[in-house]
Order: C-alpha cells, then sequence, then structure tokens
C-alpha cells in the first residue's frame, strides 16, 4: 500500500480539479440522509413537517459538516489563501490613505535597506572576482614595535620571502606608479602597476586578446611588454582588435603591446591604466632600499592562514638575521586578499547598514501602529466574523494576508527606491575615496533575495503582533458596545510601546549622525598648517632618459620654477615630491650628530619630505626660524634640512634648531645641517596629526618627479593655464597631471567623512519623520477616542489650554520615557563608531542633548496638530457623537 | 493540514472513528446506514450528532481505512456505500484491542475504588 500522505495528497488533488464534482457528491449525500431519517421518521409516525424538522435537528448544520469535509479535500489553505488575498486586496483598495502610507513606509525602510545591502553585499561580501579568491593573500612587512602592521615591502626581502616559502603557489609584487606614454602626438601621464610577471596567472584570469606576461618579460635587454586595461584600451584605442603588438614608447623607450585584460581586472585598491613586467635584481640599488612593494600570494591548497603566518614569520626572521642593519624588528603579516582589501571601509558600512536596520525597524513599527489603529475599528468586524464560527488562526492568517500585499506592494516599492537610491548613493561616493571594488556595485540576485527575506521579516513584524492581537476578541464586550468604537482592550498599551520603541531608535540614530556630523565639523576646521585658498597642484614627471644625472633633474627642475614664476598672476611657487593630504609621505631613519645611525632598524624614524626654495611661501606655511631653502642649498655645498615644529619638540626638546647637525638615512651627503624650522602642516591624512618631519632640498636629493604647488593672486584656477605654457616652454614635451586647486584637494581630503555624515543624516532623517509620524498617529487616535470626555470636560468648563495640555502630556509621556531608552541604547551602541570620529568622544555632552532636545521638540510638534483639534472640540457635537 | 483543526469533539473522535469501522465489518453501507447502526447497537446510549459522521467518513477515506463507491440504494437512490479496506481492518483489530484492554483495566481500577 502506498504510503498514507501520498494516497491523501492525490485525493486532494483529484479534489482541486474537480471540485464542482466533489461539491454535487457531498449534497446527494446529505440529502440522502436527510431523506432518509425523514421517511423513518414517518414511518415512526411523525407528521411531514415535523419529520424534515426532527431530521434536519438530529443531523445538526448540514453547512458546518460540508465545510469540515470540503476543508479535509482540498488543500484548504490554498484556497483560502487565494481568498484572503481577494479580500486583503478589497479592504485596502477601501482604504487608500492608509494603504498608500503603509506601503510608502514599507518602501522607503526596504528600499534603503536595500540600497545599501548592495554596497555592503559588492564591496564586503561577494568574492573578488579571480580564480579560488579566498586563497589569495596579501602579505606586508609588519613592525609591531611601531604598530605598524601593513607596511609595503622591501624588494630584498620579497626576493627571499619567495624563494624560501613552503606555503605559498606563488607569489607576485605589485608597485603603483605612473609612465610617460608615448604614441606619436603629445606625451601622456597614465597610472601605470609594475607587477611580476607571474601576476595575471596567479590571480588566474585571462587576457581577453593576446597574452600576459611570461618569464621572460622585464628581464633587461628584452623589448619592454604593455598588457593594457580594457578601459584604456577601449579610450584610447577605440576597443580596435590590431592593438596587439602595436608598438609604443614607455618613458622613453620602446614597448610593445602584448595584450588586454577583461574589462574591470584589477586588484581591488590599485586602478592603472597598463600593467608593466616588474623584474627585481638583487643588485640593483633601489631593490636594497626602501619599502615600497605590495606584495600578493596563493596559498596551497590546504594551507590555512595561521599556517602560512607562521612560515612567513620563520622566513622573516631569516631576513633579519641575513640583514640586520635593515631588518631588525621586523616581521611579515599575511592577511586574506578581501578582509585586507575592504579593512578601512568595513566599519563605516556596517554603522551604515545597521542605521538603515533602525529605518526599517522604525517603519515596521509604524505600519503595525497603522494595522492596530485600523484593526481596532474593524473590531466589530472580526467580532462578527468570530461569532460566525471563523477559528482565531483563520483571523490571524486573513490578517496576516493584508500585511503581506503591503509588504509585497512595499517591496516592489522598495525595490525601485533601491535602485534609484543606488545611483543616488554612488553618485555621492566621493571620487577621492572611492570604496573598493566599487565599479562592481550592482543589484544581483543576492540582493534580490536580501529584498525578499526583508519582506517576509517585515511582514511577520509588523503584520504577527497586530494579527495575533486583533484576532483574540472578546465576542461579548465588542458586540454589545455596539459603537464605533469597539475598542479591543490592551491595544492602547501596544501602539504606545510601539511608538516608544519608533521615538528611541530615531534617538539612537540622530545621536549617531549627529556625533559624525560634529566629528566632520572639527575635522574640517583643524589647523592645516598651510593656506589652501588660491593654491594650485600639478604633477610634472622628469624624463629619466633625457635628464639621467640628479643634479642635471634638479636644475631642469629649477628652471621650469623660474618660468613658472615669471608667469603674470603667480606669487610664489615651488614644489614637494608628495603633496599635502593625499595619504602619501616618506619615511627613513636619521641620527642626531654627525654620525650615521649604525643600526638602521634601531634609529628614530623621521617623515622625509622633498622641496624646492619657494614652497612653504607657495603653501603658506610659515617659517619660525632660520631660513628657507635657496639657491646656495646646491649640490658640493654642506646638505641643508628644514625640520617641523613636531621634530623639535620630539627630538631637540623644544630647544633651538638651526645650526644643529644630523645624519639621515637618504641619498644625500651626511651630515645635514638645519638651517630652518617650520610650523606643523597635516601631510598624510586630515586627521592625522603632524608627525616630525625632516625637508631636504630638491637641488641636493634630487628626486624623478615634483609636484607644483602654485599660489596664486587671484583664482588659481584662471593661471593653470599659463603656468602649462610657461612649462611647456621650457620643455614643450614635458608631461603635466593632476592638475587640481589645493581647496580641492583638501576637500576631497573630508569626502569619505563627508559621505558618512551625509548618509547618516539623511537616514536619522527619515528615521525621525516616521516617529513623528507614529507620534502622531497614535496621539490623534486617543484624541478621537476621547472626543466625549473632552466635550464632556469642556461643558463643565475647562478651558481649551487645559484641554491641549492633556493631549500634550501624553506625547511627553511617551517622548520622555522613550528619550531615557534611547539615550541608553545610543551609549551602548555608538561606542562601535569610535574609529570613525575625529577627537569626538561616543558620549560627546552637546550631542547628546541636542539629540534628545531635538527629538522632544519633534514629539511635541507632532503632537501640536492633534492637541489643537482637542481644543477645538465642540461639547455639542462631541456629546451626541454616538 | 485542514484535519488538525481543533474541534470540542476532539476527544469523541476515536471513539467515532472506531464505532464507524465497526459498523462496516460485516459489509459495505452508506453514512445512513451507518448512522442507524450505532443508535441500534449502542441502544441509543452514544448519540452521535449525525451530521458529525460524514467528517468521519470522509476523514477515514482520505486515511486510506475506507473505500467508497457510489450504488443504487434499497428505495431506488443514488448513495455512497462506505467499505473497509484492508488497512481499515487491521486499524480496526488494533483499536478493538487496545478498547478491550482499556476497558477491562478501567473496569478493574473503578471496581478496586
Amino acid at each position: 500500500m502506498l504510503p498514507e500522505w501520498v494516497n491523501r495528497t492525490w485525493l486532494r488533488l483529484k479534489a482541486l480539479t474537480k471540485r464542482a464534482q466533489l461539491d454535487r457528491d457531498l449534497e446527494d449525500e446529505v440529502a440522502f440522509h436527510l431523506a432518509m431519517r425523514e421517511r423513518k421518521n414517518r414511518a415512526d409516525g411523525a407528521y411531514a413537517d415535523e419529520a424534515r424538522c426532527a431530521a434536519r435537528r438530529q443531523f445538526g448544520s448540514a453547512t458546518l459538516v460540508k465545510e469540515e469535509a470540503r476543508t479535509m479535500r482540498t488543500f484548504y489553505g490554498l484556497e483560502t489563501f487565494s481568498k484572503d488575498i481577494r479580500y486583503g486586496l478589497r479592504m485596502l483598495r477601501k482604504n487608500p490613505g492608509f494603504s498608500v502610507i503603509a506601503i510608502l513606509t514599507v518602501a522607503l525602510g526596504i528600499g534603503a535597506s536595500t540600497a545599501i545591502f548592495s554596497v555592503v553585499n559588492s564591496v564586503l561580501l561577494r568574492p573578488l572576482p579571480y580564480e579560488q579568491p579566498e586563497r589569495l593573500v596579501q602579505v606586508w612587512e609588519s613592525n609591531p614595535q611601531r604598530g605598524d602592521e601593513r607596511n609595503v615591502v622591501n624588494p630584498m626581502n620579497f626576493l627571499d620571502w619567495r624563494e624560501q616559502n613552503q606555503t605559498f603557489t606563488s607569489m607576485a609584487a605589485v608597485v603603483d606608479g605612473s609612465t610617460t606614454l608615448r604614441m606619436g602626438g603629445e606625451p601622456l601621464e597614465v597610472p601605470a602597476i609594475l607587477v611580476s610577471p607571474q601576476f595575471f596567472s596567479m590571480l588566474g584570469v585571462a587576457p581577453l586578446l593576446g597574452r600576459t606576461f611570461t618569464d621572460e618579460d622585464g628581464i633587461r635587454g628584452h623589448d619592454q611588454s604593455v598588457v593594457l586595461s580594457y578601459e584604456f584600451w577601449q579610450q584610447q584605442f577605440g576597443g580596435r582588435a590590431d592593438v596587439v603588438n602595436r608598438r609604443l614608447q614607455v618613458d622613453e623607450e620602446p614597448a610593445t603591446i602584448v595584450g588586454v585584460m577583461p574589462r574591470g581586472f584589477a586588484l581591488p585598491n590599485v586602478k592603472g591604466s597598463m600593467w608593466l613586467p616588474f623584474v627585481i635584481d638583487r643588485s640593483d640599488r633601489f631593490a636594497q632600499e626602501g619599502r615600497y612593494m605590495m606584495v600578493v600570494a596563493r596559498l596551497k591548497p590546504g594551507v590555512s592562514l595561521s599556517q602560512a603566518q607562521q612560515d612567513m614569520e620563520r622566513v622573516a626572521q631569516r631576513t633579519v638575521e641575513a640583514r640586520p642593519n635593515f631588518n631588525t624588528g621586523w616581521t611579515a603579516k599575511v592577511l586574506p586578499m578581501l578582509a585586507d582589501a575592504t579593512r578601512d571601509v568595513r566599519q563605516p558600512l556596517l554603522v551604515l547598514l545597521s542605521a538603515v536596520g533602525f529605518v526599517l525597524l522604525i517603519a515596521c513599527a509604524n505600519v503595525a501602529n497603522l494595522l492596530l489603529m485600523r484593526g481596532t475599528r474593524r473590531g466589530r468586524e472580526i467580532a462578527v466574523r468570530a461569532a460566525l464560527g471563523a477559528a482565531r488562526g483563520r483571523l490571524v492568517r486573513q490578517l496576516l494576508a493584508e500585511s503581506l500585499l503591503l509588504a509585497a506592494a512595499g517591496t516592489l516599492g522598495g525595490l525601485a527606491i533601491a535602485r534609484w537610491g543606488l545611483n543616488g548613493l554612488l553618485a555621492l561616493i566621493p571620487e577621492a575615496a572611492p570604496l573598493p571594488r566599487m565599479q562592481s556595485i550592482r543589484m544581483d540576485s543576492a540582493v534580490f533575495l536580501f529584498a525578499l527575506g526583508l519582506a517576509f521579516c517585515t511582514t511577520v513584524l509588523f503584520g504577527l503582533l497586530p494579527a495575533l492581537r486583533l484576532s483574540r476578541v472578546n465576542l461579548h464586550d465588542t458586540l454589545k458596545q455596539g459603537t464605533l468604537r469597539g475598542g479591543v482592550g490592551g491595544n492602547r498599551v501596544l501602539r504606545q510601546t510601539l511608538v516608544v520603541a519608533e521615538i528611541a531608535l530615531a534617538l539612537v540614530l540622530s545621536v549617531g549622525a549627529g556625533l559624525l556630523l560634529r566629528s566632520f565639523y572639527r575635522l574640517i576646521s583643524v589647523d592645516l598648517g598651510f593656506q589652501p585658498e588660491h593654491v594650485v597642484s600639478m604633477h610634472v614627471s622628469v624624463s629619466p632618459v633625457k635628464h639621467p644625472d640628479g643634479p642635471d633633474r634638479a636644475r631642469y627642475i629649477t628652471s621650469l620654477l623660474e618660468a613658472v614664476r615669471r608667469t603674470p598672476g603667480v606669487q610664489a611657487a615651488g614644489t614637494t615630491h608628495f603633496l599635502p593630504l593625499e595619504d602619501r609621505v616618506s619615511g627613513s631613519c636619521f641620527a642626531l650628530g654627525a654620525a650615521l645611525p649604525t643600526n638602521d632598524a634601531d634609529a628614530p624614524d623621521s617623515q622625509f619630505l622633498v622641496i624646492t626654495p619657494g614652497y612653504f611661501e607657495a603653501m603658506g606655511t610659515p617659517l619660525l626660524s632660520g631660513r628657507d631653502f635657496s639657491e646656495r642649498d646646491a649640490s658640493g655645498v654642506p646638505s641643508a634640512a628644514i625640520v617641523n615644529e613636531a621634530f623639535v619638540k620630539r627630538f631637540l626638546g623644544g630647544g633651538d634648531a638651526v645650526g644643529k647637525q644630523l645624519s639621515v638615512c637618504w641619498t644625500v651627503p651626511n651630515p645635514v645641517q638645519i638651517v630652518g624650522v617650520v610650523a606643523n602642516a597635516r601631510q598624510t591624512r586630515l586627521k592625522d596629526a603632524p608627525e616630525p618631519t625632516i625637508f631636504l632640498s630638491n637641488m641636493q636629493a634630487p628626486m624623478y618627479g615634483a609636484t607644483f604647488v602654485v599660489r596664486a593672486a587671484g583664482d588659481p584656477g584662471q593661471i593653470v593655464r599659463s603656468v602649462e605654457m610657461a612649462i611647456h616652454r621650457v620643455d614643450p614635451e614635458e608631461a603635466i597631471s593632476e592638475v587640481q586647486t589645493m581647496m580641492h584637494v583638501f576637500s576631497d581630503s573630508a569626502s569619505d567623512a563627508r559621505f558618512q555624515v551625509v548618509l547618516l543624516m539623511i537616514f536619522a532623517g527619515i528615521a525621525v519623520a516616521l516617529a513623528m509620524i507614529g507620534v502622531y498617529g497614535v496621539v490623534s487616535y486617543s484624541v478621537g477616542q476621547r472626543t466625549q470626555e473632552i466635550g464632556i470636560r469642556m461643558a463643565m468648563g475647562a478651558d481649551a489650554r487645559a484641554i491641549a495640555r492633556m493631549v500634550l502630556r501624553e506625547a511627553m509621556l511617551l517622548a520622555g520615557l522613550a528619550v531615557a531608552i534611547g539615550l541608553a541604547g545610543a551609549l551602548a551602541l555608538t561606542r562601535v563608531m569610535e574609529s570613525l570620529l575625529y577627537e569626538t568622544k561616543p558620549t560627546d555632552a552637546v550631542t547628546l542633548v541636542a539629540s534628545c532636545v531635538a527629538i522632544l521638540l519633534v514629539a511635541i510638534g507632532a503632537a501640536m496638530l492633534p492637541a489643537r483639534r482637542a481644543m477645538r472640540v465642540d461639547p455639542m457635537v462631541a456629546l451626541h457623537y454616538e | 493540514m485542514a484535519d488538525k483543526k481543533e474541534r470540542a469533539a476532539e476527544l469523541l473522535q476515536g471513539t467515532l472513528d472506531l464505532l464507524i469501522l465497526k459498523s462496516l465489518e460485516r459489509g459495505a453501507m452508506h453514512g445512513y446506514g451507518v448512522a442507524e447502526w450505532i443508535h441500534e447497537s449502542s441502544q441509543d446510549v452514544l448519540r452521535v450528532e449525525e451530521g458529525a459522521l460524514y467528517p468521519a467518513l470522509h476523514r477515514l477515506e482520505l486515511r486510506g481505512l475506507l473505500s467508497a463507491q457510489w450504488g443504487i440504494s434499497d428505495n431506488n437512490r443514488r448513495a455512497k456505500y462506505y467499505a473497509l479496506t484492508g488497512a481499515g481492518r487491521k486499524q480496526l483489530a488494533q483499536e478493538t484491542e487496545y478498547w478491550r484492554r482499556m476497558s477491562g483495566a478501567m473496569a478493574r481500577v473503578l471496581q478496586t475504588a
């Protein structure tokens, strides 16, 4: 025999298709029974009418029997479900105002959550687009004593790592920079990335056209090979397939394009227009000095992260033994590639996601409240249904069906809002602080699943509570009362609880937004140490082919500077090798006095910047003592240095610095004499306090490129063209890039903080608005309920203001309670924001107090309207109300 | 899912099911016949609301304990005849055995009290 459920399901399926037939059969069966019983009754001596009535009586409710048999036969749930949905639709159409508000509220909550989740999903969750991305790691040098966990890597150390490790299948070095490209016309300065030849095969990504690098590429004597990015290929070559094998000049040397990578291919935080092969020669000077490479690697199958970490610590120890002067104190750190790439954005994104989660919760509370209020008006309808025999489960199902409809409509609207909001969100993400993997942000199937899940959860959240509450009707009271009010006891408390929760959540969000706002304000009003107004900057890279030796490069820069200074409208000009506020600076060791540090690793560390005379004047950084660099500080004369206040304070005990001698680990003849002291200025990021810095003269320590800073008398944008022309008069082929005003640089440096504050303000705004609607709803409902009472009070002589006070008291009580709860919640939750805040504590009293006051005012404001309505109650009308 | 519906009659349901199975032991019968048999054989002690019989019959049919067929009654009307299936017979034997033991035990308990 078949299992019981198979048989049952079969009969039910049959029932579904032949419902009419089965209904007729049931009808016949009951009729037959009644007829037989009637005949028996008559045979027992009853009259015709009486016999029939008795038969009916003995049978009981035929309707109930049929109903029960029917529900048994069919997929009862399915059928009633569609009935519930149709009924729900009718109810929603009957109350368009209610439906629109509820759907919009849900749509807003789901839309905001889905938009932010799209970002979180694309940036934090989705695997990187490489082969077996979970086995890819970044390896950094780390120096625990200096609290430096992720430092770029020295080339020699990289070579040792690669040769001696036992846990990686391959390891590649990555250095981002720029090159000058020449394809016939004007030279072009493009971002280019140097990579070990095995970089592409390690990631497991095949080229779109041509090939990637082989082991021969990059070996000296071979022709230079170039792999283009899809985007650069489209933009410069119009996507032509015959670009492979094309020849061009890279940094004045002949090169061949060997391949094009697929669209979007890049390391998460390293964008470039092209890749160049990078082969390190141990005998190169630049291989032995400095740390400047990123290292990516692929774990061997079955090797865990901690095994790889142990292995690398072992290898790093060997590099310390091999080169103790350079490596003492340094070890290696292995981090999963995805976590490493998203390290800086994880916290802000999760804060934003929680914020929209709060908005969604508030939206649910609001809709639950609306449902409860409307449900209370429907108390009689529900009671009548219950009296007619509707089981409680049936009522709950029906009420839930309505919620499901609301949620479905809200989710559709929410997806539309999310789509639109996501575009807005992406537009809001600052160019200067792009999110890693930003170009891959989109709404994919995971996002839709998320929205679907939200729809389900919200239905349960805002639908179940009211449904359970409303279906628990007290038939006797509700029907007897027979008034419009037909109240269902206890709803009032539930509604008030929901509103308190809403206000409390809105307060938490407001505190979060307030903290960010305050932190943002502190950040942008920080003392920069320079005057960004009227300053424009541009980068000039000096061709190593045209100017192979250092003094020649330095003279070339000086000649460019002289030309720029002669340009009308230019007040001052200078160069630096790293512009402030772009998170770039050099660091190296030094020693006080004439002797070089004996051991690099133990020597004190300072930031280093190489500048020309006029840099401080152009930037507006005050010279505190001594002098600026001048033409006298050329090669062949004793080296000069300028230090900043932080340096003097940290290393010279705040004493007199000018005239003191230093020895520095830099390509400059030692000793170096301090000739001047300048004020502190922010260099790396806006939020980083100035560090001790040694400035060297570009004449004595020439760099390959220089970033010009030019102070204009008026609008800096207007001198750009003439400054460029002045440079091109010296060398028409000079590639000028990254032209931007210092105000722009300054604004960019605050852009990620601005992005966070703007988003959180928007979410807090929505939250407060929803909470306001919630308060308004509850208070105006209770005014409606108490119309009669208010009428009596007024008839007894209460004045309008007393009535208003009575109404406002409810709002005040709710808001007061909510503020107390919300404050506790804020204190507990805003701690996670600590890392996002600049010189602002999560317990910042001003923010807390201001948020509480604002929320209280908003709550009172929302109650004002119903309070005014209460004041205008006409006693006569109110008393005739029923 | 539907037959899990809570009804006050649930307590009686098991009993009613057993009565129905018993009534069909000697051959197929229509619903009215089952009702009559229960009245007569229990000497009207078990007063079943006759309507309640039908959901029970249908439930047993769905569970595969009864089979049903439309036929012509002795007064020439279309009527639905129920009969025990193999599974129904087995269920009847089990239930009967259970009731015997139960009522025996109850009787002993009540006597000693």
